[in-house]
């Protein structure tokens, strides 16, 4: 799945993906006069676990960013986001788990009615998404991978940052490292 | 409807399921050991094969249940989507079938990976054709038992001259009580609510019903998607049912090639099953086998991933993880795995290569996968094609499941351990998809409904 790109894509699906990653597009009608309440549900959200910026820890793992946008005065909301695997494979769990956590903002929208059974979210988000018209990743990987690598980095900075380091690298299986070390 | 009794302390206490109407075969464990039959069956003429369908719903209703039976044998039947459509279910009904079901598994082999030599085109005859329009399996504690109920079965379609058997596959239990590659199986299976069946996960409440039988709620809550009229859904499931032959050789060599020693031999094994040979868990038992954990129903399915997220003790990429990951990606919020379990009941087919033996003795061998389940979408299909043919959900993309996942030679397997993780590349493939079907096995009213028909 790794060499699949955008020009793959199956066009009856929503969502362009590139690589392991889809877009994900969502927009809303907000109900007459939940302008402001809508805003403060967002600012909320900001301020929970994961969403404070500098947090990096998002409760759903597979999303790699996440972004609410409100326009046309508080009328309408942009649901934006990039994240790993198949939406299609992946609508139900998304509808059983993630989407109760953002029910205070989407209460504040139109078409939703509690989500009452799966029918009920296929329709919801269905009638929301819109597939991007471009799409581009500027790094290939999942946030898994992507975690990983950023932890590795931190070690090896670690390593780096001990006065051994020069010495220790010289051992030629560590050659591909040393090659990196320079301007790590 | 009948209600069956629920048993404090199983698995059936909130609803109480028809067991009377669904077939055995789809909430039974079989037998231990076991010997089987499957049959494959057209139907030429539509008023035989319906004639067929009541005498086998006779047949279908006598399992080791059943008051005053001597029958120790399980028998299911059930009927391709042409199948339905040749036995004369009215076009209104056959349209309420799930889409998956309607194609066919021949026309999702690209989805479900079934490429290259897996692809339709090398499918042993007839598996994936047109003619195939009813399936029966048996399956008995031994030769003798199954014997008197295959006749039963075969005896039902004897003078009906618009019906024939087109394919016939016996299968048995090896005498190591393992499957051709050497492990013991159909372990991991859910406890389903109301079924009545002791309960072997006590770290994990039983699935909904619905989840495994049409006319119950499932675990969204809502009944599964149905055909009317309500009488032919109801007590139903879908079937899943896969020709999968094994190449022990390969596999073999593969280790062999790989191991400094025999004890490094299984343990790379084991570490691409998930589980050692006596069907011992990794998770429970990380450093050797343990044949009596292996062995005791009440322990070898009661564990949980949560203290191995890394997979140090049970690689993330083992079969039998990915094919169930049960809490490892609880954290995640991401996946529901409750929406994705599979009843499986699969059996071992062709005879075992001799213990040591390295090359290939060109035996058709290996194993009559059989899943049940209501929804084939989010269920087979979402195992097979998220968790099994693909890697991104652990964050490995490129690799696939080292035994079921396919590959063209160069697939990788990545073995967590420290101080240095292992991975092992250039895997070939260990299992080539020889056929098989979507079937859908109705509830024994629903038999006696089709049979009924007249149109």
């Amino acid at each position: 799945m790794t060499t699949m790109t955008a020009t793959d894509v199956q066009s009856a699906r929503p969502g362009l993906r590139v690589g392991t990653t889809s877009e994900f597009t969502l927009f809303f009608r907000v109900r007459p006069g939940h302008g402001e309440a809508i805003r403060q549900a967002l600012q909320d959200l900001q301020n929970s676990d994961g969403y404070r910026p500098g947090d990096y820890r998002i409760p759903i793992a597979v999303i790699h960013e996440a972004r609410f946008a409100l326009f046309d005065d508080d009328t309408r909301l942009l649901f934006a986001t990039s994240f790993d695997g198949s939406w299609d494979a992946y609508m139900l769990d998304f509808a059983s788990k993630p989407l109760q956590l953002f029910a205070a903002i989407f209460e504040h929208v139109e078409g939703y009615e509690g989500l009452p059974d799966l029918a009920a979210v296929k329709n919801f988000i269905l009638d929301a998404q819109v597939t991007a018209a471009a799409y581009a990743r500027n790094y290939p990987g999942t946030v898994k991978q992507l975690r990983k690598a950023t932890a590795l980095e931190e070690a090896f900075q670690r390593v780096l940052d001990d006065p051994g380091a020069e010495g220790a690298l010289q051992n030629p299986v560590l050659q591909p490292l040393l090659d990196q070390a320079a301007d790590a | 409807m009948t209600t069956a009794p629920t048993i404090p302390g199983d698995a059936g206490q909130a609803i109480a399921l028809d067991v009377d109407d669904i077939q055995a075969g789809a909430l039974s464990e079989r037998p231990s050991p076991y010997v089987g039959r499957y049959l494959l069956l057209r139907v030429d003429d539509p008023r035989h094969g319906r004639e067929l369908v009541r005498r086998l719903a006779a047949v279908a209703a006598i399992g080791p249940d059943t008051p005053g039976s001597a029958a120790d044998a399980w028998t299911t039947v059930a009927f391709t989507y042409r199948g339905l459509e040749k036995l004369g279910v009215p076009p209104a009904s056959l349209a309420g079938f799930a889409p998956e079901f309607r194609e066919g598994m021949a026309a999702r082999a690209q989805e479900l990976g079934d490429v290259g030599e897996s692809s339709p085109e090398h499918w042993e005859e007839p598996l994936g054709s047109p003619d195939v329009h009813v399936a029966i399996s048996v399956l008995a504690p031994d030769a003798a038992r199954l014997g008197a109920v295959a006749e039963r079965a075969r005896a039902a379609s004897d003078d009906l001259g618009g019906v024939e058997v087109i394919w016939r596959q016996d299968c048995y239990q090896l005498p190591s009580g393992r499957t051709s590659f050497g492990f013991k199986d159909g372990i991991g299976q859910p406890d389903v609510e109301g079924s009545g069946r002791p309960l072997r996960n006590p770290t994990e409440e039983p699935i909904k019903a619905g989840e495994f039988v049409l006319g119950y709620p499932d675990e969204t809550g809502s009944l599964p998607p149905m055909p009317s009229p309500d009488v032919l859904g109801r007590n139903g499931t879908y079937l899943v049912f896969r020709k999968l032959h094994t190449r022990v050789a390969a596999y073999r060599r593969f280790l062999r090639e790989r191991a400094a020693d025999r004890a490094e031999e299984e343990l790379l094994g084991a570490k691409m099953v998930g589980r050692w040979p006596s069907g011992a868990p990794l998770a429970v038992a990380p450093d050797g086998d343990d044949p009596g954990l292996g062995a005791d129903p009440a322990r070898n399915n009661a564990f949980r991933y949560g203290d191995d997220r890394r997979g140090l003790k049970c690689p993330a990429g083992a079969h039998s993880r990915r094919a169930n990951p049960r809490d490892a990606l609880e954290h995640e919020m991401s996946v529901d795995t409750r929406l994705h379990r599979m009843i499986r009941r699969g059996t071992s087919y062709g005879p075992p290569l001799p213990a040591g033996v390295l090359d290939d003795d060109d035996q058709d061998r290996g194993i009559i996968f059989v899943f049940a389940g209501t929804h084939l979408d989010r269920q087979f299909e979402f195992v097979k094609t998220q968790w099994l043919n693909d890697g991104v959900f652990i964050g490995t993309p490129e690799e696939k499941d080292p035994l079921v996942g396919g590959s063209d030679g160069h697939g990788t397997f990545t073995i967590p351990h420290r101080p240095i993780r292992r991975r092992l590349t250039e895997k070939p493939p260990f299992v080539v998809t020889r056929g098989g079907d979507y079937l859908f096995a109705p509830g024994l009213r629903a038999m006696r409904w089709i049979a009924d028909l007249d149109t």
